[in-house]
């Protein structure tokens, strides 16, 4: 028997003349990614936040040339037994102060709950510490505003870089060039969505800790799915674009998720730009079809980011042709998985992978972008590409298309706003 | 009393979780966490993923060393210290073995006598150097992989059942493709929960009783089987399991089933029982003290201990 990938391995020449694919996969360019000299001293940093993110930082780090993390901080006792599990030779600490009070730590990684983002941010940075930040960069303007600000006033001497991890990823600055160029011929028209089926509950044994954890269900704190999920989506989408957004009009509901909730499990945004062209946005936590994408449709071909980074493009027929796409790999589209009425499908998919088929040596988008903070660290201090003022302006547009969602209605947004002035 | 249940899919199988406690929502939420940590191991343990932390070992470790994270360095010690405890019947470096033999993807086949010693000489964990300060791996030999999947699933179990007791959870069961099973606590008014051990074989009237039901709280039950994964060569029966150390398939190896309070550990002790001649069985579980197992061949008694064996009934025809 044939399996799917060998069928596109011999095949994809015919496949593509009998029209069944014409999607092309767009690569990076590996100049991107600098090599730090062998020698450097490694730099230490304190992570602060040990939650799941948090989590996912210190191991990636634990991959990065030049990172070393040193301290780990979090209030809650468990998380600080799990660090010491993970990273046994790391200093535990329970209060954030006493990451910065520590003379050894140069670098701090702020993985809290967004709402916690600016006292600590702001705190570091006195502490004269470089900083990553999660992104969203805060929950409200008040607080993007002052975070930038303090950013922006130590910026030639300390390095502050907000987790939009796209913008360090070499596959996206690789399509951004590609978009920019005119590939896809006249921009018509934006559409992202962001779906999971989850409940985006959290819970343990202490109900103190239940309130704490749960930030993202409590409507004063949380900017809901736009806010801390489509964020990292809207940011490549203006970008890639090349303006911010002037307008927005939100939709939200609860429709899966009736357990007492108030921030809505189901958005829809639309978001205005200044050339007239429009982004659609959706996210829910009803179900998990089809995932996270983001397609820009133009008169010549639509580009379409999936899976943390892949991109492809599809072509109109009478598009102009760019040569290479004849050598290059073909993907039959949708790929995504229905229920398979055969035993074992799952395993036999996995069996007839072949381990070297994709590039072997990309990495996550988060390593990238950690990546490019400790590359700053060698080299710089310089304006990483997510700077204070692209975490400015990616905030501002979260919160405003959030507080579209919870009234139903259209914002204008304000471009003093984005600016600090 | 709440029920909760949930489902993944991860690692080429099914994982199911069944939680039960007072509150669903915060039962859904401990699930949901516990899944994606399962995720998350499945992104760094993947054989088949290039971008796994595997995948990024088995390509560069034999240039030198490869660093990796707290959670990867601690199962590849703990697959060291369990492929010296079993004698090297239990290895994470069998895969060119399994490749030679044809079980990667197919029912297997007898291999050329050049490819199988090829083979054989970039298998054994002693050609793997796992550096503690800096937790890099780095192999000796050109040409060795490694290959989590016989404890991977197992330690993604007991990963995720951790995070269901520190989110307050005290009874749940959770299983990975059937295989791998790990026990929270006991229903209501239960000593623990029941899972069936499969017969490999049906009796005649094709009804497929269990060979044996065993009760698990805070532990794991793994059963390691051929399920027809498997070749003829002059009568005898090759199955999927291969002796790391000779390098052939056990030939009459049927099932081995091990409780311990670590899944990971018994996966990987049900993989090594599979393997071992009776002797070798007798000696290695000096090393784990008063272990749970099941071990049924193609011929001969089942081999028991801590777990109630039903009386054996004829075998005729294939489950």
């Amino acid at each position: 028997m044939i399996s799917r990938r060998d069928f596109l391995r011999t095949g994809g020449a015919a496949a593509s003349l009998l029209g069944l694919s014409r999607a092309v996969e767009i690569r990076p360019d590996p100049s991107f990614v600098r090599t730090r000299p062998p020698q450097s001293a490694d730099v230490n940093i304190g992570v602060i936040g040990y939650g799941p993110r948090g989590r996912e930082i210190t191991s990636t780090l634990s991959r990065v040339p030049g990172a070393h993390v040193a301290a780990i901080c979090d209030s809650y006792a468990p998380m600080l037994r799990r660090a010491q599990r993970d990273v046994p030779d790391a200093a535990r600490y329970e209060d954030y102060h006493q990451v910065l009070d520590d003379a050894e730590i140069q670098a701090v990684v702020v993985a809290t709950p967004t709402h916690m983002h600016r006292q600590i941010v702001v705190d570091a940075l006195e502490a004269s510490k470089n900083v990553y930040c999660e992104a969203p960069m805060a929950s409200s303007v008040d607080d993007a505003r002052a975070m930038a600000v303090a950013a922006q006033a130590v910026s030639d001497s300390q390095i502050f870089q907000v987790g939009h991890t796209y913008r360090s990823n070499p596959q996206h600055r690789s399509v951004f060039q590609f978009i920019r160029s005119g590939a896809i011929g006249s921009p018509a028209m934006g559409r992202a969505q962001w779906h999971a089926r989850q409940s985006w509950r959290r819970t343990s044994p202490n109900a103190d800790r239940v309130r704490a954890l749960n930030w993202r269900l409590d409507p004063e704190l949380s900017i809901g799915l736009v806010g801390e999920m489509g964020i990292h989506q809207m940011d490549v989408a203006y970008w890639v674009l090349g303006a911010l957004p002037t307008k927005v009009i939100g939709f939200g509901q609860i429709m899966a998720w009736n357990d007492g909730r108030e921030v809505p499990d189901t958005v829809q945004a639309v978001f205005e730009f200044p050339s007239g062209m429009h982004m659609m946005f959706d996210a829910t936590l009803a179900s998990s079809f089809d995932d996270a994408y983001e397609a820009y449709y133009g008169t010549d071909s639509t580009i379409l980011f999936r899976d943390r980074g892949k991109a492809w493009m599809f072509k109109e027929v009478d598009a102009p042709m760019l040569g290479w796409e004849v050598y290059a790999r073909k993907d039959k589209f949708y790929k995504e998985t229905g229920i398979a009425l055969l035993a074992n499908a799952t395993q036999l998919d996995a069996q007839n992978q072949d381990p070297t088929e994709d590039d072997p040596n990309v990495e996550t988008p988060l390593w990238y972008a950690l990546n490019e903070f400790m590359d700053n660290h060698e080299f710089g201090p310089y304006l990483p590409a997510a700077d204070y003022q692209r975490g400015l302006e990616a905030a501002v547009i979260a919160i405003v298309a959030n507080d579209a969602i919870l009234q139903g209605t259209s914002l204008a947004i304000d471009p003093a706003l984005y600016t600090l002035g | 009393m709440h029920t909760v249940k949930m489902a993944l899919e991860a690692m080429a199988t099914r994982f199911e979780l069944v939680l039960m406690g007072s509150d669903a929502p915060s039962l859904r939420a401990a699930g949901e966490e516990a899944l994606a940590e399962i995720a998350h191991m499945e992104a760094r343990l993947s054989f088949y993923r290039p971008t796994s932390e595997v995948s990024r070992i088995n390509r560069a470790a034999a240039s030198g060393p490869v660093r990796v994270s707290a959670c990867t360095f601690r199962l590849l010690q703990r697959a060291a210290a369990i492929t010296e405890s079993t004698g090297g019947a239990f290895d994470i470096t069998v895969a060119p073995l399994m490749k030679c033999w044809g079980f990667v993807r197919g029912r297997g086949h007898w291999p050329a006598r050049d490819a199988l010693q090829q083979a054989r000489s970039v298998v054994g964990m002693q050609h793997v150097v796992l550096n503690e300060p800096n937790r890099s791996v780095a192999f000796l030999r050109d040409g060795l992989s490694i290959d989590l999947g016989g404890i991977g699933k197992g330690y993604a179990i007991d990963e995720a059942a951790s995070i269901l007791k520190e989110c307050g959870v005290n009874r749940a069961l959770l299983h990975g493709g059937t295989s791998s099973v790990f026990a929270l606590g006991a229903p209501p008014d239960e000593k623990g929960w029941r899972v069936a051990v499969p017969l490999t074989r049906s009796q005649a009237d094709g009804v497929c009783l269990p060979q044996a039901v065993v009760t698990l709280n805070d532990e794991a039950l793994s059963v390691s089987a051929v399920w027809g994964k498997a070749f003829q060569n002059d009568g005898i029966v090759y199955g999927h399991v291969i002796d790391p150390r000779s390098g052939m398939p056990v030939a009459g190896a049927e099932l081995a089933a091990v409780v311990h309070p670590s899944a990971a550990d018994a996966d990987a002790l049900a993989t090594a029982l599979m393997v071992m001649g009776t002797d070798e069985r007798s000696r290695a579980l000096q090393n784990f003290g008063t272990l749970r197992f099941l071990v049924t061949r193609a011929t001969g008694p089942v081999v028991a201990h801590g777990i109630d064996i039903r009386a054996r009934v004829p075998i005729e025809a294939p489950c």
